[in-house]
């Protein structure tokens, strides 16, 4: 078990700029998300780390060894590809043990190492079997077990449950969370789904398109205090109010949006560029509104709209509600009744209500 | 009426479809095969049932032949494997224009097997390319003896069976899924053991294609020995033709193919299952 660190990491392709100036600590022992949309270069960076590509400059840490140019069969390293890559030419039993009959270990300790992995990812009866009998779920454990067999300092997890159902899904990452947890290797996990990231991570790093790492910490962290409105978007929903910051005549900041008022806040956090009138953007998750018919108290701040569109979840309702400055606000209500006493329809005028402490004040 | 014929057909479309087919074989090839069987254990002279042609062809002559046959066949085939490899390799791996390279590598098979031998013999020749570039270079005095040997024989089945090998191996390693090659790698095998272990298990089925394709018909390959081996050097395929053509003895002539056949046919058993040895 060993961190990983990257040191002002370079690498582009075909003259392009896929990362540029990368840095990143990957904490020994943690179950690490790279959370990132389509494109950010999480996958380049973890091929990066695997030793498939060079670095163009900079440099990759295996605990305190340099690995920058080790090739990637000499790295204590292993993967858990995004479509298995398993050899279709051999069974479950080889499949598991090639990393170990590579490396030359004995027969009998082999097939007690292999027999315990499978039995830890549930498929010791399938030992035999090839790999086309196989479903998606379980040849995602085989590839698992392929990887972790052989006992990696870091193991690395490209979008490992992309090709598999909702419900193998959530299964799976629990179980992912059990196996970090016995196995004390560190995981790297990529994801573009946010809600895996949340899941399944100790620590979360989170890239943007241009391949630049935003905001690294704990998931709750990432959620509940975003760094800017890029990562208030992408991890979870949010809805964005522009505006301007307003000292009032205590000395406290209020939020100004045009057209719809002023609204109280608890607190902006010590930043160079809050000041009386700077432009800024307030995020305002849609689970923290109360949304109703008739008026409410004990809230500090209320916006009024009409419903346009009811989107149901099942567990919740989204509700999109259209301002009188036209913007359209979400609201997530929890379906906690079976008879809600207050029924919500199409073009109802409704009162939304929110606390100040619940939003989260951002650079524009 | 109408309806219960349509529906009848329609149930019964893939035997429709798969009749003119099944119908050729049975004409050409099933029926043909009945008349060789049948003929070789005719007597020629007396019209009756007898085991005569085979003792008359079951000598160390035939033997000979036969096993020479199989000599340039193993041969052939085993050139056509190491060079086709890894030129398939190379076109479904790294090439570009893949399907240019294809096709100037299977030119040969687009050419009449006539025109390619005496294109070699241009360049084999006691007055041929290759020995008049080396007198005039001063590397040897004589003439080497290039054409009309055994060598000889072997480079031009080689050059005109290779495209039989590509192709199947180029139809699998196209395929080949790299992600393999990275898998083995994380699992800390090197190039070559990735080589052993992966790709060429996974393209087995391409090689054991290829071999078969090429084995088979070089085999009973007459032209190539007989042209570029000389009049001596007697082939199964030759002296089937000779049988048959020349001496117009049908009954020994099916005999002979028939033994020569199995033969054919026990080998290229063999070599199947041999190759899945090499899986693990």
């Amino acid at each position: 078990m060993k961190s990983i660190r990257i040191e002002n990491a370079a690498k582009s392709y075909a003259g392009e700029a896929i990362i540029h100036n990368l840095n990143l600590t990957v904490p020994v022992g943690s179950f690490f998300a790279l959370l990132g949309p389509s494109g950010s270069g999480k996958t380049t960076l973890l091929r990066l780390i695997a030793g498939f590509e060079q670095l163009d400059q900079g440099a990759i840490f295996l605990g305190d060894d340099e690995i920058t140019t080790v090739p990637a069969h000499k790295r204590k390293i292993n993967t858990v590809f995004q479509q298995y890559a398993l050899f279709p030419h051999m069974n479950v039993f080889d499949n598991v043990a090639y990393g170990l009959r590579i490396k030359g270990i004995s027969e009998n300790i082999l097939e007690e190492k292999v027999n315990y992995i499978l039995s830890v990812v549930h498929l010791e009866k399938y030992r035999y079997k090839s790999i086309a009998q196989l479903s998606g779920g379980q040849q995602q454990r085989i590839a698992l077990a392929r990887a972790i067999v052989n006992e990696p300092e870091v193991l690395l997890l490209d979008e490992p449950l992309a090709a598999l159902d909702l419900k193998l899904r959530e299964r799976m990452l629990l179980e992912l969370i059990e196996l970090q947890d016995t196995l004390k290797m560190t995981f790297i996990y990529v994801t573009h789904d946010q809600l895996e990231a949340l899941t399944v991570a100790d620590y979360m790093a989170i890239m943007d398109h241009d391949g630049t790492i935003q905001q690294v910490g704990i998931p709750k962290l990432i959620y509940e205090n975003p760094k800017n409105s890029f990562i208030a978007s992408f991890v979870g929903t949010t809805n964005l109010f522009h505006g301007n910051l307003l000292s009032n005549k205590s000395g406290h900041f209020e939020f100004f949006i045009p057209q719809l008022g002023m609204f109280e806040l608890a607190s902006t956090g010590e930043y160079p560029w809050v000041r009386d009138g700077a432009t800024a953007v307030m995020s305002l998750r849609p689970e923290k509104i109360e949304i109703s018919k008739t008026p409410l108290f004990n809230f500090s701040n209320m916006v009024e709209g009409f419903v346009k569109s009811i989107v149901y979840h099942g567990r919740s309702t989204q509700y999109n509600v259209q301002l009188i400055n036209e913007l359209v606000v979400s609201v997530f209500e929890q379906n906690e009744d079976h008879f809600p006493q207050e029924v919500i329809d199409y073009d109802d005028h409704v009162y939304l209500y929110w606390q100040k402490e619940n939003v989260v004040i951002l650079e524009s | 009426m109408i309806e219960r014929l349509k529906s009848c057909f329609l149930k019964e479309m893939p035997f429709f479809l798969a009749a003119p087919a099944v119908l050729w074989a049975i004409i050409l090839f099933l029926f043909p095969l009945l008349c060789l069987i049948f003929t070789s254990f005719i007597d020629q002279d007396t019209g009756l049932f007898s085991w005569y042609n085979y003792h008359h062809i079951a000598n160390i002559t035939i033997a000979i032949i036969i096993i020479r046959s199989l000599f340039y066949a193993l041969l052939t085939t085993f050139f056509t494997l190491i060079i086709g490899y890894p030129i398939a390799y190379y076109v479904a791996f790294y090439a570009r224009a893949k399907e240019y390279m294809l096709f100037f590598l299977t030119l040969p098979f687009w050419t009449n097997l006539i025109v390619l031998v005496y294109a070699w013999f241009f360049l084999l020749e006691r007055e041929g390319l290759i020995n008049f570039l080396l007198t005039k270079l001063g590397l040897i005095t004589e003439p080497l003896q290039l054409a009309y040997t055994t060598g000889s024989v072997i480079l031009v089945m080689t050059y005109c069976y290779i495209p039989f090998m590509i192709m199947p191996l180029y139809s699998v390693l196209n395929k080949f899924n790299m992600r393999l090659l990275e898998a083995s790698c994380d699992l800390g095998a090197t190039y070559f053991q990735t080589l052993r272990h992966v790709i060429i298990p996974v393209s087995l089925p391409g090689i054991r294609t290829g071999i078969i394709l090429v084995f088979v018909p070089s085999f009973g390959e007459f032209i190539v020995p007989a042209l570029m081996g000389g009049a001596k050097q007697l082939t199964v395929g030759s002296l089937i033709s000779y049988y048959f053509v020349v001496s117009k003895n049908y009954a020994i002539g099916s005999a002979f193919t028939i033994l020569s056949g199995l033969i054919l046919l026990l080998t290229a058993i063999l070599i199947y299952f041999l190759i899945t040895l090499i899986k693990k």
